[in-house]
């Protein structure tokens, strides 16, 4: 059994979905094991703007990983962003620069929700991610 | 019951609707399909008659020019308008109410002068009275709406006054479908020697828009909110309002003399349309406004109106749906919110069974604000649309909200 939300397994069980609808279901169902974002954390700051639905990104380094929380209203934007979780927590900053989000989505056959998230913020939020791993 | 069935299975008419016999396409807010009729005419133009237009004399530029300017009278007439002098192409309803905005709003205004808006423009109706607003320092007012998404009128009316010089209302609103007292509205900006544009965006797919009876100033319009091709819209002004306007785009067409020294300037509406205008969409615009005319627009609008109301009813039963906005005096379209779902979410789901509605706060953030939603999702229809349809939506629809609860 793989650790929750890591990129391996992500990939297993969006694999074994066929169709859109099963797609949309997974992402439902990993919005759930998102670890729960700290509602001291929910301010102004960590609001991610021009997005449709809210979404909340806190980021920090500690000893050279990135730890990350994040949180949306929306269950499959929280689906997303538990992808976001799972590519990006606890990486270095070269893992995150090197890691290519957009191909891993595409891989899994998620580009039509790619697509739909550049008014959603997503797109902005692993831009947010790869700048704070360039400045450090 | 009525029977809301349309007339003829006019599925069939629209070739991307008869290409996608699953697609439910409840998004005509926001465009409508073509029919083939529209297509065919835009092809045929090109294929027959396609030269630049009010330039050169011969046998194709006749042709050519004839066609823009038939499709200005079709404008004309379906307007009600007293002459196609009066018809102004533009790319859409958004330029339209720049152009009125820059032209007559820049050599109209004077500091502490007032444009009062509603609470129910779209973002077309608003930003371009901020920027003359800004370039004149005009003031800018907005009246209220009340609670049920109707027009607060004693607000409206308590901001008349001598300063008005302008009221822009919407016939409908995009987002929730309120249709304003227009008469009322008009009537009251005029008593207080104002002008009024309407924006008509939104009701022209549905009910006939009398410019003479409406008696408003100027009036605006997108091709593609009608049936019609994207890039092509109208204004249409009164005679006098037009013809003492000043250009606001400089080029071609709209001139009547230049030299370095200066230039002097085309009659209207030659003098609104600088440079190549877009040729064959006004020929499409207008091959969409006969096809409308030769429907029975009562049945259509009965029908689109049943269609909602079969969907507003069949919503009633259904737990933590809510729908925002009037149930009477409203566009044929219906918005809603969700107790336990992002709008968001239920429009992917309901994408995954080949539904399409649009959600969001739909370029009417400042009436968002005002409901004191965040975002909405909204079924709109058209004439094509059917009940089978809306039943299809209300089953999705409950699957999907049991899912994401
Ligand atoms: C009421 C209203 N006004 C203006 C517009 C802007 O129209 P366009 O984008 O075609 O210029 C729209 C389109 O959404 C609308 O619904």
């Amino acid at each position: 059994m793989n650790t929750p939300l890591s990129i391996p397994e992500i990939e297993e069980r969006l694999h074994s979905c066929a169709g859109w609808e099963a797609k949309s279901r997974m992402l439902v169902q990993l919005s759930r094991e998102l670890p729960a974002y700290p509602e001291t954390d929910r301010t102004e700051e960590n609001r991610v703007s021009g997005c449709e639905s809210q979404v909340w990104l806190k980021l920090g380094w500690n000893n050279g990983a990135l730890e990350l929380a994040t949180d949306s209203d929306s269950r499959i934007i929280k689906g997303l962003l538990a992808l976001v979780y799972a590519a990006y927590r606890g990486r270095s900053p070269e893992a995150v620069r090197d890691f290519d989000f957009d191909g891993w989505l595409a891989g899994m056959g998620l580009t039509r929700l790619l697509t739909a998230s550049r008014s959603n913020g997503l797109k902005a939020i692993v831009t947010h991610i790869r700048s704070s791993a360039s400045e450090i | 019951m009525t029977d809301s069935r349309p007339p003829a299975p006019m599925r069939n008419e629209f070739p991307l609707l008869a290409r996608n016999p699953g697609l439910i396409y409840l998004d005509n807010a926001a465009t409508t399909q073509k029919p083939a009729c529209v297509l065919d005419a835009e092809r045929e133009f090109y294929e027959t008659a396609n030269a630049n237009v009010h330039r050169a004399s011969h046998r194709l530029a006749v042709a050519a020019t004839g066609a823009f300017e038939s499709a200005r009278a079709t404008v004309a007439h379906f307007l009600n308008a007293t002459t196609p002098n009066e018809v102004v192409f533009t790319r859409g309803t958004t330029e339209a109410i720049n152009l009125v905005a820059r032209s007559w709003g820049q050599a109209s205004l004077r500091p502490g002068d007032e444009i009062v808006l509603t609470e129910l423009e779209h973002h077309a109706n608003i930003v371009p009275w901020q920027f003359v607003a800004q370039a004149t320092c005009a003031t800018i007012r907005a009246a209220r709406i009340a609670r049920d998404g109707t027009l607060d009128m004693e607000h409206f009316h308590s901001l008349l006054s001598p300063r008005t010089r302008l009221v822009g209302c919407t016939l409908a609103s995009n987002a929730i479908g309120t249709m304003p007292p227009i008469a009322e509205i008009v009537a009251a900006a005029h008593a207080h020697g104002a002008r009024v544009l309407v924006d008509a965006a939104q009701a022209v797919a549905h009910q006939p828009v009398d410019v003479q009876a409406l008696g408003a100033d100027f009036c605006v319009f997108s091709g593609h909110k009608v049936y019609g091709p994207t890039g092509i819209g109208a204004l249409w002004a009164r005679e006098d309002i037009l013809q003492a306007m000043p250009p606001w785009q400089g080029g071609g067409e709209m001139i009547d003399r230049v030299s370095f020294a200066g230039s002097t300037f085309a009659p209207a509406p030659a003098r609104f349309e600088a440079g190549t205008p877009p040729i064959a969409q006004a020929v499409g615009l207008a091959a969409a406004l006969e096809w409308l005319i030769q429907q029975d627009r009562a049945a259509l609008l009965a029908h689109e109106n049943a269609l909602r109301i079969r969907l507003e009813n069949g919503l009633k039963h259904m737990p933590g749906v809510q729908i925002v906005g009037p149930n009477t005096d409203k566009a044929p379209l219906t918005a809603l919110r969700f107790a336990h779902a992002h709008p968001f979410d239920v429009a992917q789901f309901l994408d995954n069974h080949d539904i399409a509605v649009r959600v969001g706060q739909h370029c009417a953030q400042p009436l968002l604000q005002a409901l004191g939603e965040s975002s909405l999702l909204r079924v709109s229809f058209a004439a094509y649309n059917t009940e089978d349809e809306i039943d299809r939506f209300l089953a999705a629809l409950e699957e999907t909200l049991e899912l994401l609860a």
